[in-house]
């Protein structure tokens, strides 16, 4: 009886550590040996780091490898996940207060981990030299006021692309389009001609852009920079999405539904949908487009000429013309630019000064000379960075490469707008807040029909009332 | 006697002690911690004490009281759905025989055993906006034009609706069928003496006779559908116009898109205590003549 007893406590304390088990996790070996702590020596340098580019987690052992000789004090250590991951690991580590000295993050997410007093300033641990190298109005992008708090390791133009073929079945000159730019009044004409219709139903639209949940707010952002709004505050730190002028742009992105260019199922269209449609020919001007979305194409268009079964079910081959976004009325030739790279962190444990000049030094290397030339390469961009620049012109030159879309991002990635390191954290941070929880909403109801633009513009304007006050807004 | 009693009684407490331990690592220190923190403004590096701001703040946004709306029309019109819907199924199959019977309550039961991200996938698919879409294909073919069906705020919120009943139908079936396994024949035999139909035998045995099975599901299913989380998530991100945003994704975003962890706990604990009254309120209301 008693030995049963003894079995069933047993199962029951095992059953019950089984389940404590699972608390444990990774962080084991971390807090065994705290943040920056010794190992064989060594100052410990820890780094999130998501698949940059297709083969950047292959290459990123090499790199820390020759990172880890060049350094003997000092060792890189690595941990790699997807994309999703990184975020996720990334906010559980910093919410803990244990996270890793150095995470690679879109430059977006800067002011959230200053606001959470996370991110350290980097400045004071490069030398002038260092910073140098980096363009200014790209490394800008990781300050914020006179802090420095990472590194950038690209910038990526976010503009809209075209399908060769069907742009110069409409008539239009790409050429000049890639080289001028176009008004929006030119756009619209310019998709109005790209629709083909088949038997009363549309085959062919004349634009695209995948607006499906969060992504509808890429639409937004990436439009609106060049309809005079480069950035949600002026100069005076003023809200101005809620400038009257605000319908005028929401106005013509709904025309361009209305025309029957845009699907009236826009909302609905996400990222992947919308880049099968650009593949199977069902648009001719698809957004937002990437440079490295030539290659995709390519890649497709080679597995087509191939007879391979991978290729997209459906698709015609693609020669991907990359294009500017247009200038909307009152606004000036701008681009997007999404600029990702390395962020220090630091913790609960406050590191000393050595290791975080370690860190400091780590991100330099991960962000500069062939690190930045290879990843770049891999995306179709050009290095931010000088070393980054001259390691580039060395490697070998990327095959069938279009010129035309290389010059236009190279000129677009000059027209990229200026970082905003005056605006502060907290109100960045706010400004986010009603992006994502009033215009983003609004704005999928007006790609829907449902929300006019008179009734988005009054939302954006009574929120930023309650959350910047009568003063902190532009009413006129 | 007495010394064999007092060493089962120690046993007793030992064995108690292991799941107790468990309760209060895995929930009530949870729940006291998130108490706690709806009090403070989070911050990893040293939390700050604000007192009832949290619950002020939240009372006062409209987003909350749109998606606790929200939340009781899906809850609402998502589980009363589902149970007429498995509890006919599950009268439909009891008549047959064990094997086939299995193969039913199996097929139905497959989407509950698949990932949410999975079925998400093929929901997709299903309300895909355009003419492909499975759903608009099949209307098309009635000359129905293409339904914007997650992007519009007319038909998301039904969407998600439609989706979620048939996502959990498989767990309700099984239990009814379990529960309708579990009445005695002899109440069927002497009805058939009486001479009662069908649908008279459902009214007056089956339906009494399953109640206590329909008060759990109304009350689980009810609790489940005010949490619910995921579908909104996966399918819609809460839009169009907020039009699906649930109590669940605001919590989740408000935590883990803005780090804003004390107001999340305070209106995780709102909900929790809206749940809570919503619950015992339908367990009296549904609970008074049921024996169990």
């Amino acid at each position: 009886m008693k030995a049963k007893k003894m079995m069933a406590l047993l199962l029951t304390a095992a059953m019950g550590m089984s389940a404590l088990t699972g608390c444990g996790g990774g962080n084991g070996k971390e807090s065994e040996e705290g943040k920056g702590a010794d190992k064989k020596g060594k100052d410990v340098v820890t780094a999130l780091l998501p698949p940059v580019s297709a083969t950047y987690q292959d290459k990123i052992t090499e790199y820390v490898k020759a990172f880890n000789e060049e350094h003997p004090d000092v060792e890189i250590e690595v941990t790699t996940a997807s994309w999703e991951d990184t975020t996720q690991k990334l906010d559980v580590q910093v919410n803990a207060g244990s996270p890793p000295d150095i995470a690679f993050i879109g430059s977006d997410g800067v002011t959230k981990y200053l606001d959470m007093g996370m991110a350290v300033d980097i400045s004071q641990y490069l030398s002038e030299e260092q910073m140098k190298d980096f363009d200014e109005n790209v490394l800008g992008y990781f300050k914020n006021g006179d802090g420095l708090y990472g590194l950038p390791a690209y910038c990526e133009v976010q503009c809209i692309g075209g399908n060769r073929e069907f742009l110069e079945k409409a008539g239009i000159d790409w050429k000049s389009v890639q080289q001028n730019g176009w008004t929006y009044d030119e756009f619209r004409e310019a998709i109005k001609k790209g629709v083909v219709e088949e038997n009363g139903a549309t085959k062919t639209y004349g634009f695209l852009f995948a607006c499906s949940g969060v992504t509808a707010k890429d639409y937004f952002s990436i439009f609106v920079k060049n309809a005079g709004f480069p950035s949600p505050f002026n100069e005076d730190l003023k809200y101005t999405y809620t400038d009257p002028k605000m319908v005028d742009f929401l106005e013509d992105l709904r025309a361009m539904i209305d025309d029957g260019s845009m699907p009236k199922e826009l909302g609905a269209i996400d990222a992947g949908k919308r880049w099968n449609m650009m593949l199977t020919g069902q648009t001719m001007i698809t957004g937002k487009g990437l440079s490295s979305f030539e290659r995709s194409a390519a890649n497709n268009n080679e597995m087509l000429k191939n007879g391979d079964a991978d290729a997209v079910e459906g698709s015609i081959p693609v020669d991907y013309i990359v294009l500017p976004v247009p200038v909307f009325e009152g606004g000036t030739q701008n681009a997007y630019g999404a600029v990702d790279g390395y962020i220090c962190l630091t913790g609960e444990k406050k590191p000393d000064e050595e290791h975080l000049k370690n860190v400091a030094e780590a991100a330099y290397y991960l962000a500069s000379a062939e690190r930045a030339a290879e990843t770049c390469q891999e995306l179709y961009l050009k290095p931010i960075c000088e070393s980054g620049r001259t390691a580039y012109e060395a490697l070998p030159p990327i095959e069938n490469k279009n010129e035309d879309n290389t010059k236009t991002v190279e000129s677009l990635t000059k027209q990229i707008v200026p970082a905003r390191p005056d605006i502060p954290a907290e109100l960045g941070a706010k400004a986010i807040k009603i992006e994502d929880e009033v215009i983003v909403p609004k704005f999928q109801g007006l790609l829907a029909g449902e929300v006019t633009p008179e009734e988005m513009h009054q939302a954006i304007v009574d929120a930023a009332k309650e959350v910047f006050g009568e003063d902190g807004y532009v009413a006129e | 006697m007495k010394k064999k009693l007092k060493k089962d009684t120690m046993w007793a407490y030992v064995f108690i002690l292991v799941p107790l331990c468990t309760f209060t690592i895995f929930t009530l220190y949870p729940v006291v911690s998130a108490a706690i923190t709806s009090f403070q403004e989070y911050k990893p590096m040293g939390s700050e004490w604000v007192g009832l701001d949290n619950y002020v703040h939240t009372l006062k946004n409209d987003l909350f009281y749109k998606a606790l709306w929200n939340t009781f029309v899906y809850a609402i019109i998502t589980v009363p759905v589902s149970m007429l819907l498995s509890f006919s199924i599950s009268i439909m199959i009891l008549p047959y025989r064990k094997k086939i019977q299995t193969v039913f309550k199996a097929a139905y039961y497959l989407p509950a055993i698949a990932s949410g991200v999975a079925l998400s996938f093929v929901w997709k698919w299903i309300y895909d906006p355009m003419s492909t879409g499975l759903l608009n294909s099949v209307l098309g073919a009635f000359g129905v034009p293409n339904q914007n069906w997650l992007g519009s705020g007319n038909t998301a919120m039904a969407s998600l609706i439609i989706m979620a009943v048939f996502a959990g139908l498989g767990q309700n079936v099984i239990i009814y069928t379990a529960a309708l396994l579990g009445v005695d024949s002899t109440y069927y035999e002497a009805a058939d003496i009486d001479g009662a139909t069908f649908w008279q035998k459902v009214r007056y045995i089956v339906w009494p006779l399953v109640k206590p099975t329909t008060v759990f599901l109304a009350i689980t299913g009810v609790i489940n559908g005010l949490q619910s989380f995921q579908n909104a998530y996966l399918m819609t991100g809460g839009g169009p116009d907020n039009a699906t945003t649930m109590a669940g994704l605001l919590i989740f975003n408000r935590a883990f898109k803005y780090f804003e962890y004390g107001e999340a706990c305070a209106q995780a604990l709102l909900l929790a205590a809206i749940i809570a009254v919503f619950s015992i309120f339908q367990f009296r209301l549904n609970s008074a003549d049921v024996e169990y």
